[in-house]
């Protein structure tokens, strides 16, 4: 089995590396979590013209075709910068639904200027009832004459504001629990009826409240087949749980490589930290933690790849495994940094949570492990 | 809400000294046994009481008590008492955390005995920002051990070479601070007892202080607090309750309070019979705040992606917002009062005679 990276692979994680060492320290990522859009637009474009933003989107329509490892590798670097764009939302849930499920016109429209860094868009999925339940849908879209009437509210729906779409799961047949009768509908923010109240998250990102009242989109604006969106969504959430695992071993990768750093300077009993054996031996299990996430990654990420009807299992493990991990090296990097692990003025105060947010993201441990025991 | 407050701490002292609950009775306090006290501190505990802050009261009453001067008590208890007067406590320092000891802070005497000029930075100064007063450990000699030649001052924060800068933590909150002292002259009447002696002084309080911090009432209230948030959220055609990975978390934390309560009554079964507290004492902050943190988790787990939301305004269920600042703000617990790597240093060389 061959689990080197291709060439192209490696100048790829170094084009990043190189980016986030040169633009992406911690005061300038401050600045942006503090300005109006929350990221750079500037980075945005320079993320389209060094290939990241079309990686993942087909040949045929303007992108490089690159497949689910292309994306692994890009979001474990993105975790080590903690990058703020809207790489997630834009690139795998919202592209990656249309990719899958959209007609040839809504490719043909929104996919080489997703890639060209000319529109962003978001995925809308989460509803406050059961919010660990992508199936849980109690919008609602009622059909008239050509039309699609949207009624309901969307919750924590990441980069809405910042988005020129957003994708929207509503229930177009059937009760708020059934997994058929979901269907997926492009709405442009701008729409009448559509409303949002945004915030920050403790993250550092974007997301919003969404509400939708009376919001009428043309039948157009549907994407795949009335009734079947469910598939689309857990193909695409998959993804985004790949992508976010690999941006979580990006953060622990930093995280545990910088208390090593910390507990070598640190003297307190007159000896450095690192020279106390229960702090070795603390630093190792992060680093043996670390490694067996990085490892269930890659192997979900392959699995997935080649469409591997154990896919699912291994996507199911990951996520708790990456919840598990997130915990005991983010909360044991800030054990061993003591007070200064406590202090904003640490980047592992960010990147611990950003780990906590990705834990809750798509579902946190307890929902994946029992998905994966059942 | 201050007047609501004020009265309360009236009322409890209107009960007979409750509200200064470990205060003797020479000082106005109601002498409680550890049994009583321990009774009091529970039923204060199984309701939503404002609490009192614990520089004042908690911890710089009994230093004065026992080794201050009577002007010193004169001077600063009815303060401390009635709540008119802050303070803070200033012992860590950026070179001195767990190993306290290390401390650099310099006072030094003037030549006609007067008064000490204290030069030096402290750090995780909680509440600096609002203390009228710092009592502090400062370096008055460089000889001998490390825990020689530490003297225990009182400082006002007004004087103009103290300088306090806020540090942001975690949860985006300010309650620490650096303390900066730039040649602040301090009157020889404001030290507490002998010169050299701060750490006899400050280290009696430290155990007593750490045993504190194993909040186990808070944690039982917590915990059934945490089982009914997590009975809000809907999973299927149940609750997260129901799930069996969640479930088993909530059984093994039950079960270890269970253990921990009765250990804390083991410890004060010793105590009242006129023992020491045993070493079972130094197990209540160690696992008491690993407890705490992990009822922080589950409540965090309840509000799921509803953890996000940073805003002035809280979305989702109501106990959300909260949930993601005390998981970040717990992170602490297992930090201050001495990290619980040390902790586990303390408990194999005085209970198993390892150094």
């Amino acid at each position: 089995m061959d689990l080197a990276y291709t060439t192209e692979q490696d100048m790829l994680a170094e084009s990043i590396q190189r980016f986030i060492a040169t633009e992406y320290d911690l005061s300038n990522r401050k600045n942006l979590v503090a300005s109006d859009l929350g990221y750079s637009a500037q980075h945005w474009q320079t993320f389209a013209e060094l290939g990241w933003l079309g990686m993942s989107i087909p040949e045929a329509y303007g992108g490089l075709g690159g497949d689910l490892v292309d994306t692994m590798i890009m979001f474990e670097e993105f975790g080590k910068g903690l990058v703020l764009e809207p790489t997630l939302s834009s690139l795998v849930l919202f592209a990656g639904a249309l990719e899958l499920a959209g007609s040839d016109e809504h490719k043909h429209h929104y996919l080489p200027a997703l890639g060209a860094g000319d529109l962003t868009g978001c995925l809308a999925y989460v509803e406050a009832d059961e919010p660990t339940n992508f199936n849980f849908v109690a919008t609602t879209a009622l059909k008239t004459e050509g039309h699609y009437q949207l009624n309901g509210t969307k919750s924590v729906v990441l980069n809405a504001a910042s988005a020129d779409v957003i994708l929207i799961s509503a229930r177009t047949e059937g009760q708020a629990t059934d997994a058929h009768g979901i269907s997926l509908f492009l709405v442009p923010g701008d729409t009448e009826g559509l409303s949002r109240k945004d915030y920050p998250t403790v993250d550092g990102l974007r997301a919003s409240e969404v509400l939708l009242d009376n919001v009428r989109v043309p039948a157009s604006a549907l994407v795949g087949a009335e009734g079947a969106a469910s598939q689309t969504l857990n193909t695409v959430i998959n993804r985004g749980i790949l992508a976010i695992s690999a941006e979580a071993v990006g953060a622990m990768a930093v995280l545990y490589q910088s208390t090593i750093d910390y507990t070598k300077q640190r003297v307190q009993f007159d000896h450095p930290l690192s020279e106390f054996q229960v702090v070795k031996h603390r630093l190792t299990e992060m680093f043996i933690e670390y490694n067996l996430a990085k490892s269930l990654c890659m192997k979900a990420t392959m699995l997935l790849n080649q469409n591997s009807g154990d896919a699912q299992r291994h996507i199911h493990a990951l996520k708790f495994l990456i919840g598990k991990t997130s915990r005991f090296v983010g909360q044991n990097a800030v054990q061993l940094h003591g007070g200064m692990g406590m202090t904003e003025d640490l980047a592992i105060a960010h990147y611990f949570k950003r780990l906590m947010m990705i834990d809750a993201t798509f579902g946190h441990t307890d929902i994946h492990l029992d998905a994966f025991v059942q | 809400m201050w007047t609501q407050r004020g009265d309360w701490f009236k009322a409890l002292a209107d009960q007979g000294g409750w509200d200064v609950p470990k205060w003797p009775t020479d000082f106005g306090g109601p002498n409680f046994t550890p049994t009583q006290r321990y009774i009091f501190d529970l039923e204060m505990g199984k309701q939503p009481t404002p609490p009192q802050l614990p520089f004042g009261v908690g911890m710089l009453a009994p230093i004065l008590m026992n080794y201050g001067s009577k002007a010193q008590q004169d001077q600063f208890l009815p303060g401390i008492r009635d709540g008119s007067v802050n303070w803070c406590q200033g012992y860590s320092e950026p070179g001195a955390g767990s190993d306290l000891a290390n401390l650099k802070t310099k006072a030094e005497l003037s030549d006609d005995g007067s008064h000490y000029l204290v030069n030096g930075q402290k750090i995780w100064t909680t509440l600096a920002q609002i203390a009228h007063w710092i009592f502090c450990l400062t370096r008055t000699s460089g000889d001998g051990a490390k825990q020689e030649g530490i003297t225990f001052l009182l400082i006002p924060m007004d004087d103009p070479g103290v300088e306090v800068r806020p540090i942001i933590t975690l949860g985006g909150s300010h309650s620490v601070n650096e303390v900066y002292f730039t040649d602040v002259k301090v009157p020889v009447e404001n030290r507490v007892g002998e010169e050299g002696k701060g750490w006899t002084y400050a280290k009696g309080l430290l155990a007593h202080e750490r045993s504190g911090l194993a909040g186990i009432q808070n944690s039982v209230m917590g915990l059934e607090k945490a089982k009914r948030n997590a009975q809000k959220i809907r999973i299927g055609a149940g609750t997260l309750l129901d799930l069996s990975s969640f479930k088993n978390k909530v059984g093994v934390l039950e079960a270890e309070l269970l253990a921990l309560e009765f250990t804390e009554m083991r410890t004060l079964a010793r105590v009242a019979a006129g023992g020491d507290p045993g070493p079972e004492s130094a197990i209540l902050k160690l696992k008491g705040t690993e407890i705490q943190q992990r009822i922080t988790e589950l409540n965090l787990e309840a509000a799921g992606v509803f953890a996000a939301p940073w805003g002035a305004e809280a979305f989702g269920p109501e106990f959300a917002h909260g949930a993601t600042q005390s998981y970040l703000g717990g992170r602490a617990t297992t930090i201050y009062g001495g990290a619980s790597e040390v902790q586990k240093d303390v408990i194999a060389k005085n209970v198993f005679g390892l150094s």
